[in-house]
């Protein structure tokens, strides 16, 4: 049916921030040939924020994505802290540092199981031995682990409401420190949820095994001396989600460009006390950097190599800028034109590595770089089985994002163990004028904000998001974004139902509402749609 | 079984995180207990079979029945009111918006966006966003003042940035267990049921607002957060401190001022400079006094309460 034309999948829609981006795919015998991503929402942030107090985006940002507010909140804080070099406590810093964590350890399962293990339901796979098991697990509202999942992926964030009072959009975070000053009831109750989860989901469900047991991996051949090692394990989510992907090949696409950002996260609560925007790469506990895979390097990674494209977005602006140096003037007129601009997002880049992966399999093959601090969180695991298996696949990029978890799970405890309860929480400090930058790591990868205070307020203030990076539209010199990159090569088993598209997507975690329909090249006709996020 | 359909406009997607945090019933116990058909929703839905266009269509058409329709974000209107910066399925959002409203039995905002524009339609609303029946205070919105849906009611407004998963729950069951009906709303179609108390009613810092004992700064362990602070719970309608967030707290018990959410102002003052959680004052006294209050009856209000105020009132009381 297909034969050797040029097949073209219009994917609509998938936003700058969750929302809505369209994507294009171009299928040449069953195989992706070429791909655009485009966004298709334009909300103005950036506008809104201009000439408003200081302060307006501890409100704002968060409201940017509610799925990685805490993350938006964090940078929003740090970028404030920065450009009115504030002293921050070192409780405050553990409490910044557990809500973004507590943020990310709600959104495992939630995705997981809500977004990314109902594609392994797909008929297409109904011939896989692993079928049955995954549709009584994973099915939709019904699988009994689907539920399980989704409904416990609303706790850890319990732990977010007793330091801000709830969670999604609290602006607990404030230049100086927090707003909250917990008391014993609520460190013991955060106690609470954090075993409830772990003992519920993540060693019973999950792993199959203690988090003791898991953390005892740290290569490849490690990995799969665990899976055979006991039932418990090869049938855990975890092992069955590995053996099933490796079934049905999602080892073998969704490879991208094999360049990775990482910003870095959790700042050490007792090195970043007096936060500058160059001191902060030396007081990370998750180390930043780039990692080039073709030549295997590490270096960190410095915001002023930070570069936004335009020509292929709808911005009438130079290209190229700074974001400090970016004005946001969106065109009117948003027309669809593949060879010119088709996205609301800009093409985000690396001032001398050109397009960059960001997400959990950027941080993951960064954390096994040995540049940085030697006090720095190294993890070799996920770096030696993106060598051993020749590069990244949707299989290894969402394995990458469900390993942080127990990683993370240890630093929620660590906060709750270092909290000194009778210390200060904040220190009042005083507004001025400066510019700032915040930076973290969302779950689903770098977020940064950049802030020019003037005369009292916001002169300009920037947010570059994960999904900025990763599903950005070509770059002036025709680098294609990640997402882009990645679904070339992507099999298409079934043009009527091209799941593997939404792999490619998913594995990404772009947060986006993402549809695929997809139209005969020559008739035009629609042959199907559906949703990628 | 009822169908549910649940479209994002210029959204951030915390109104559907919100909503699966919730319990009793869960988003699952929704579609599994109470016979809530999803047929779509931008996160959760099934996958479709069929292409998600033809289904629209035929809910637009009436040949597949809409009994409620959700919409999470705001109707962006922009550029010179195309809608062409938020498209859906090939297609201006509003125009959907507009085509699924008419064929549904019952229209529900949730947060904000959907209700009163929200943080997109802030000075100066670059996206043209407005809600679907209200645009900030004022009547109208998307939709018009005189919509409504095929039940007979407005669009039922369950405001908040975003919305707590109980209010949207409970109206959802209500609705799907045939006692829409019972729904009374309040002049900004709010369910009455949340929206008649206050954020302050069962706030921990009552004491101290009646003792006008004042936190001063963040990361204090006593004091109320109205005075100084900008806490805006005495003239909010919610029932943050009644319903309680993520299972554990509210805002204001963790030390967060009330920003107002759930009223068709938020966020305040446009966030002006000075504003940001300041509490704008007058010669001495709030800009904004509690619901109801006047100046004179505050001034002789809290002049009693210093009087009256225990010793034990200035110390800290959430201690360790």
């Amino acid at each position: 049916m297909l034969g050797s034309a040029v097949q073209t999948l219009d994917i609509s829609p998938v936003g700058r921030v969750e929302g809505d981006l369209d994507v294009r795919v171009d299928i040449k015998d069953g195989v992706v040939v070429d791909a655009w991503t485009q966004a298709e929402l334009f909300r103005g942030f950036e506008v809104i924020l201009k000439n408003k107090d200081p302060q307006a985006g501890l409100v704002v940002t968060p409201r940017a994505c509610g799925i990685c507010g805490a993350s938006h909140l964090t940078c929003a804080a740090w970028a404030l802290d920065t450009a009115w070099q504030t002293e921050v406590p070192r409780n405050a810093i553990l409490a910044r540092n557990l809500g973004q964590i507590t943020e990310s350890l709600q959104s495992l399962p939630r995705h997981h199981y809500g977004l990314f293990m109902i594609d392994m339901t797909n008929k297409n796979y109904r011939n896989s031995p692993y079928y049955e098991e995954a549709v009584k697990r994973w099915a939709p509202f019904t699988g009994t682990h689907y539920e399980h999942g989704v409904t416990i992926s609303g706790r850890p964030v319990e732990i977010y409401a007793l330091l801000g009072g709830q969670w999604p959009h609290s602006s607990y975070m404030v230049p100086g420190g927090v707003m909250c000053a917990p008391t014993l009831t609520d460190v013991t109750r955060a106690w609470s949820i954090l075993e409830y989860f772990r003992k519920n989901w993540m060693e019973s469900m999950w792993l199959g095994c203690s988090l003791e047991r898991y953390e005892e991996i740290r290569s490849y051949d490690d990995f799969m001396a665990w899976i055979n090692e006991k039932p418990e394990h090869a049938n855990s989510d975890l092992g069955l989600y590995w053996r099933m992907s490796q079934d049905i090949g999602l080892d073998k696409y969704g490879r991208g460009h094999g360049k990775y950002i990482s910003w870095g996260y959790l700042p050490h609560e007792d090195k970043y006390n007096k936060p500058t925007i160059d001191g902060r790469n030396a007081a990370l506990i998750m180390k930043s950097g780039v990692y080039d895979g073709a030549s295997d390097t590490h270096k960190l990674m410095e915001q002023a190599t930070t570069r936004e494209d335009v020509m292929h977005a709808w911005y009438d602006e130079p290209g190229g800028k700074h974001p400090y140096d970016r004005t946001t003037n969106p065109v009117m007129k948003n027309t669809v034109d593949m060879n010119g601009k088709y996205s609301w997002c800009t093409a985000v880049r690396h001032e001398d590595n050109g397009r960059l992966e960001a997400g959990p399999l950027a941080r993951q093959v960064v954390a096994g770089g040995t540049h940085g601090e030697s006090w720095q969180h190294h993890d070799p695991l996920v770096l030696d089985m993106y060598k051993k298996l020749g590069g990244a696949s949707v299989a290894l990029r969402h394995f990458a994002r469900m390993h942080e978890g127990v990683k993370l799970y240890r630093q929620a405890e660590h906060c709750l163990r270092e909290f000194r309860l009778n210390d200060e929480w904040y220190i009042k400090p005083t507004e001025q004028d400066g510019r700032g930058w915040g930076a973290t790591e969302a779950i689903r990868g770098a977020l940064c904000h950049w802030i020019e205070v003037q005369g009292g307020k916001i002169k300009n203030y920037q947010i570059v998001a994960p999904t900025t990076w990763n599903v950005g539209p070509r770059a002036d010199n025709g680098e294609r974004g990640p997402i882009e990159q990645s679904l070339i090569g992507t099999p298409i088993a079934d043009p009527s139902d091209p799941v593997e598209v939404g792999h490619v997507c998913r594995s990404y975690d772009s947060c986006l509402v993402c549809t695929v329909h997809a139209h005969d090249a020559k008739t035009g006709e629609e042959l199907a749609r559906f949703r990628t996020a | 079984m009822a169908n549910l359909l649940w479209l994002q406009g210029g959204a951030c997607s915390g109104n559907t995180m919100s909503f699966l945090n919730a319990e009793e019933p869960s988003a699952c116990d929704l579609v599994t207990d109470f016979g809530i058909n999803i047929l779509w929703h931008p996160s959760l839905g099934m996958e479709l079979g069929d292409n998600l266009k033809a289904m629209l269509n035929k809910l637009v058409s009436g040949e597949m029945p809409l009994d409620i329709f959700v919409f999470e974000g705001t109707v962006v209107q922009a550029p010179n009111g195309t809608g062409e910066w938020n498209r859906f399925a090939g297609r201006a959002m509003k125009d959907w918006v507009q085509d699924l409203s008419n064929a549904a039995q019952f229209v529900v905002a949730i947060g904000d966006c959907a209700t009163w524009g929200g943080i997109p339609a802030t000075a100066p609303n670059p996206s043209d966003s407005t809600g679907l029946q209200f645009l900030k205070r004022q009547a109208g919105g998307y939709l018009g003042t005189g919509f409504k849906s095929k039940a007979g009611l407005p669009v039922i407004n369950i405001p908040g940035c975003p919305a707590h998963p109980d209010w949207v729950t409970q109206i959802l069951v209500a609705v799907a267990s045939g006692r829409g009906g019972d729904l009374a709303l309040d002049d900004l179609q709010r369910p009455k049921t949340f929206f008649t108390s206050f954020t302050q009613t069962g706030c921990t810092r009552n004491m101290h607002f009646a003792y006008k004992v004042s936190a001063t700064e963040f990361g204090q362990r006593k004091g109320c957060l109205f005075y100084d602070l900008g806490c805006r719970g005495p003239m909010t309608h919610s029932p943050c401190n009644r319903i309680l967030w993520n299972r554990q707290s509210s805002k204001t018990r963790a030390g967060m001022p009330c920003l107002g959410c759930t009223e068709p102002e938020f966020p305040f003052f446009d966030l002006e400079p000075g504003t940001v959680f300041k509490t704008q004052t007058m010669m001495g006294v709030p800009k904004d006094l509690p619901e109801g209050v006047d100046k004179a009856g505050y001034v002789k209000l809290t002049a009693a309460a210093k009087t009256a105020s225990p010793a034990w009132a200035e110390q800290d009381i959430f201690v360790v």
